[in-house]
């Protein structure tokens, strides 16, 4: 309110910097760590290293899906579909694996399929002006119908003689004979992912757009073209995921990632990112995928009824939510002017 | 009728036997919002049955102090006395029972829904047990008919020009019945016909002895309307006169403090080699337009004047390429034609400084750094792909310190800054990448005086500098003290052009009112 010219006039470094501050992912780190010590006392078996790790390779094929969510969260989008590209592009790898094609390049194939996938959901939104979460309500079952029709509701497993590649022993591997490497991964592609979207000038056109999707058009920042690089985006990474899937596990079931779409979802707003767009935390994420699986693993520690897990993760979505809602306004209370 | 004047006789009498004059009286009112001082002792005394003006600068505690005569935010301490009573209000209900009702500034409507039940929402009307439409229309007819609104009221508020969705609100807030009635820049959509409409409405309610807080920045009006003005800066009362022992000059004095100068900046000294540059447009017609052909050159700032609805902010959209011309032919200063959208108008050089900021312009929870950034990083193609940390934070502090943003640090968001201020970080977006046309579409709609200045004068820079400047204003004497041309649209056609010597306040009314040359 009281005039300030110094402060303005002469824009002297030491007033520019930005003051220190925790990163923003400092509460959900702590959430994590409090829960894994928990249970840890409770049952010292669980801080085996080797059941962590596990723990962390087994959430690598959705927690890399969690991650792209992000990006369409930040633009102020959903993706649905995302458990059934993931499956299908995962029973088109094992299929061309089947038919006798090179499992790298079938892998390859999984990821430039879903990439197509994703092409499909975008151009649809784009296209139409319409939010992605309604397209993807309905290809969540084309994707689903189709990938049924490709392997005949039932199992596809690339047959022996393949099963001695190279690409097998890669997506099975221990780094160090400990560290999965899918979970290695999962993590490098983190830290890219986390690079794009605050690093570069895509990263920056995605959380504008999310912002204020109408001061970014008249910007001149081209809308259609990001959402619908974004959309692509995840579908690539579905693909990449299911292919590393069929590499681990040897085969897919029809049935694999049906549920990922709200897991996925959940981790990545559990981690922090607002559903209102406009920013989202990439590292977020990969702790909110953490943050599920400790639960549903904590649950097995502790000798409870698996079925229980599924509504815990739905209580800490919800109590993510209430955070969230909190901080946020007494954020704005404290900015009130 | 007007309103239920049942429910205001005995009100009136009761209050004439009081022995106070003033309705309202507020004395050393204050508010911090964290470290930020909005009220400091702030005092005011409204007279019953008059229209009281309050007058200030962006960030003086109007509107905080509108905000808590409204229930909606609480005083830190002072008092308010209403109709002789010592009140608080704890919420915007509370402050409805006793009978005040605000207008604000910022629509509050529901776009989606029809205009009636915009205009009863939460106080439906019922028949039977069944919201009745007919009850609603019957109760608002009235009340329309005198704002002049003539509007489908089963329509969808989105259909209505903004000046329309205000009056909505007015007629809205009037449906309460009202005694102090709050209105905060109520105008700052409307065009001059509606503004002269607006204020014969509140004559008549003066004349029914409700009294009206009025927050304004437009000051010619404030005289035309107000029987006392307000002054304040930095959260207190400078003075209070009656408006016909007072001066516009002195008004204006009053809310800046020292500073005395002229509102419009002189031309500025032409800068040497800027090649010379134009705008052409031929026989542009749309569906909003017929017919437009002007040209616009370097070193003049071409004015654009209409009423809501002639068709300047449609023009204004076409030329930065928001929306298709059915016809015209374009010549821009790079050579080309018309841009087909925005993403290729700013990358010719082409922008467009859109009327409502917080809308269109601005990302309100971002930082300057991100918003200063918007269209260089945003919008320019380069081969580019990292972003540079220094080279956003060198970009910010250079406009911050060009433009005289008013701000602690580049990394504050844009939510925290005043109107004026957040203008001009619009603005200084489209100055980091050099524009050669400028397009402003209302820039000023709703800053306060001394910004007002700061952007006329940087409106001369722009033209100085050896850029194409087009200049749309909701206000006249914006456009008379900066244009050397007026390009008048009345109904979509251009109606004429109006030069120098011509440029009068009368000749301008005149011709955007009835589209004829006087």
């Amino acid at each position: 309110m009281s005039d300030s010219p110094s402060a303005t006039a002469s824009p002297s470094p030491s007033t520019a910097r930005r003051r220190f501050q925790l990163p923003d992912e400092i509460g959900v780190i702590g959430a994590l760590l409090a829960m894994v010590i928990v249970i840890g006392i409770a049952r010292p078996e669980f801080l085996n290293p080797l059941n962590l790790l596990r723990l962390f390779g087994n959430t690598a094929f959705y927690g890399m899906i969690a991650l792209a969510m992000v990006f369409l969260l930040a633009i102020r989008e959903i993706d649905l579909s995302v458990g059934w590209m993931f499956n299908f592009s995962a029973v088109i790898t094992a299929t061309l694996m089947v038919n006798g094609i090179d499992p790298w390049l079938a892998a390859g194939g999984g990821v430039v399929f879903g990439a197509l996938l994703g092409l499909f959901n975008g151009t649809l939104a784009v296209g139409l002006n319409l939010p992605n979460i309604i397209v993807t309500l309905g290809t969540f079952s084309m994707f689903r119908g189709l990938a049924l029709v490709v392997n005949q509701s039932r199992a596809v497993v690339p047959p022996d003689e393949v099963m001695t590649s190279s690409f097998f022993t890669f997506a099975t591997t221990r780094l160090f004979g400990a560290i999965p490497m899918v979970a290695v991964v999962f993590l490098i592609m983190a830290i890219a992912l986390h690079l794009v979207l605050h690093r570069t000038r895509y990263g920056y056109r995605v959380q504008a757009i999310g912002s204020n999707p109408e001061a970014a058009r008249l910007a001149g920042i081209p809308v259609p073209w990001v959402r619908l690089q974004t959309i692509i985006l995840i579908g690539a990474v579905c693909g990449l995921s299911g292919a590393l899937f069929v590499g681990f596990r040897g085969a897919i079931d029809p049935t694999s990632g049906q549920d990922f779409a709200l897991t996925v979802i959940a981790a990545a707003i559990i981690g922090g990112t607002p559903l209102s767009g406009g920013w989202g935390t990439v590292i977020g994420a990969v702790i909110g995928v953490l943050i599920i699986a400790v639960i549903s693993s904590g649950i097995i520690f502790f000798g409870i009824d698996q079925t229980w897990s599924t509504f815990v993760t739905g209580a800490v979505t919800v109590l993510a939510v209430v955070l969230d809602q909190v901080i946020k306004r007494q954020r704005s209370k404290r900015l009130q002017q | 009728m007007f309103f239920r004047t049942t429910h205001y006789a005995p009100r009136t009498r009761q209050s004439d036997t009081q022995m106070t004059t003033s309705l309202v009286s507020v004395q050393s009112l204050v508010k911090h919002y964290g470290g930020v001082v909005a009220l400091d002792g702030m005092s005011l005394d409204v007279e019953r049955g008059t229209i009281h003006a309050v007058a200030g600068e962006n960030g003086a505690g109007k509107s905080t102090l509108m905000k808590i005569l409204a229930g909606v935010v609480r005083q830190d301490s002072g008092t308010i006395h209403f109709d002789g009573q010592k009140v608080t209000f704890d919420s915007p209900n509370a402050a409805r029972q006793h009978g005040i009702g605000i207008v604000y500034q910022e629509l509050s409507l529901f776009p989606e829904r029809s205009v009636l039940a915009n205009l009863f929402v939460n106080r439906e009307p019922t028949r039977y047990g069944f919201v009745s439409r007919q009850l609603m229309r019957e109760k608002s007819a009235p009340i329309l008919e005198q704002l002049g609104l003539h509007v489908d009221v089963d329509a969808p508020v989105s259909l209505l020009t903004i000046g329309e969705r205000q009056l909505v609100e007015l007629c809205r807030v009037l449906l309460e019945a009202p005694r102090l009635l709050i209105l905060d820049e109520p105008n700052s959509a409307l065009n001059e016909r509606e503004t002269a409409r607006l204020f014969a409405v509140l004559r008549g309610l003066r004349e029914r002895g409700i009294t009206m807080l009025y927050v304004s920045h437009r000051l010619e009006e404030v005289f035309s309307i107000a029987d006392q003005v307000t002054v304040c800066r930095n959260g207190r009362e400078v003075f209070t006169r009656g408006i016909s022992e007072t001066s516009i000059r002195e008004v204006i004095e009053g809310m800046i403090g020292g500073r005395q100068e002229s509102l419009f900046p002189p031309p500025l000294p032409q800068a040497a080699g800027h090649p010379e540059k134009r705008l052409v447009v031929r026989g542009l017609s749309s569906a909003a337009l017929q017919d437009i052909s002007f040209e616009a050159r370097t070193g003049e700032i071409v004015g654009l004047a209409g009423l809501e609805g002639s068709g300047v902010s449609d023009l204004l959209g076409i030329l930065f390429g928001m929306s298709r011309a059915k016809q015209g032919e374009f010549i821009y200063p790079d050579g080309g034609g018309i841009p087909h959208n925005p993403t290729q108008a700013a990358r010719r050089g082409v922008c467009l400084v859109p009327a409502d900021r917080r809308r269109n312009g601005l990302m309100l929870e971002k930082s300057l750094v991100d918003n200063i950034a918007q269209v260089a990083v945003g919008a320019l193609r380069t081969r580019q792909v990292w972003l540079r940390r220094d080279q956003l934070l060198a970009s910010a502090e250079r406009q911050i310190h060009n433009l005289h943003i008013k701000t602690r640090s580049p990394y504050h968001l844009a939510n925290q800054l005043s109107g004026g201020n957040q203008q001009k970080v619009v603005i200084g977006k489209w100055l980091e990448v050099a524009p050669d046309v400028v397009l402003l579409d209302d820039p000023t709609r709703g800053v306060d005086v001394g910004a007002k200045r700061e952007i006329y004068l940087l409106i001369r820079q722009l033209s100085a500098e050896g850029r194409v400047v087009l200049f749309s204003s909701t206000e006249l004497p914006e456009l008379i003290g900066l244009c050397d041309r007026i390009l008048v649209l009345y109904r979509g056609r251009l109606a004429g052009e109006l030069a120098r010597e011509a440029i009068t306040e009368h000749n301008l009314l005149h011709m955007i009112n009835t589209g004829e040359m006087t």
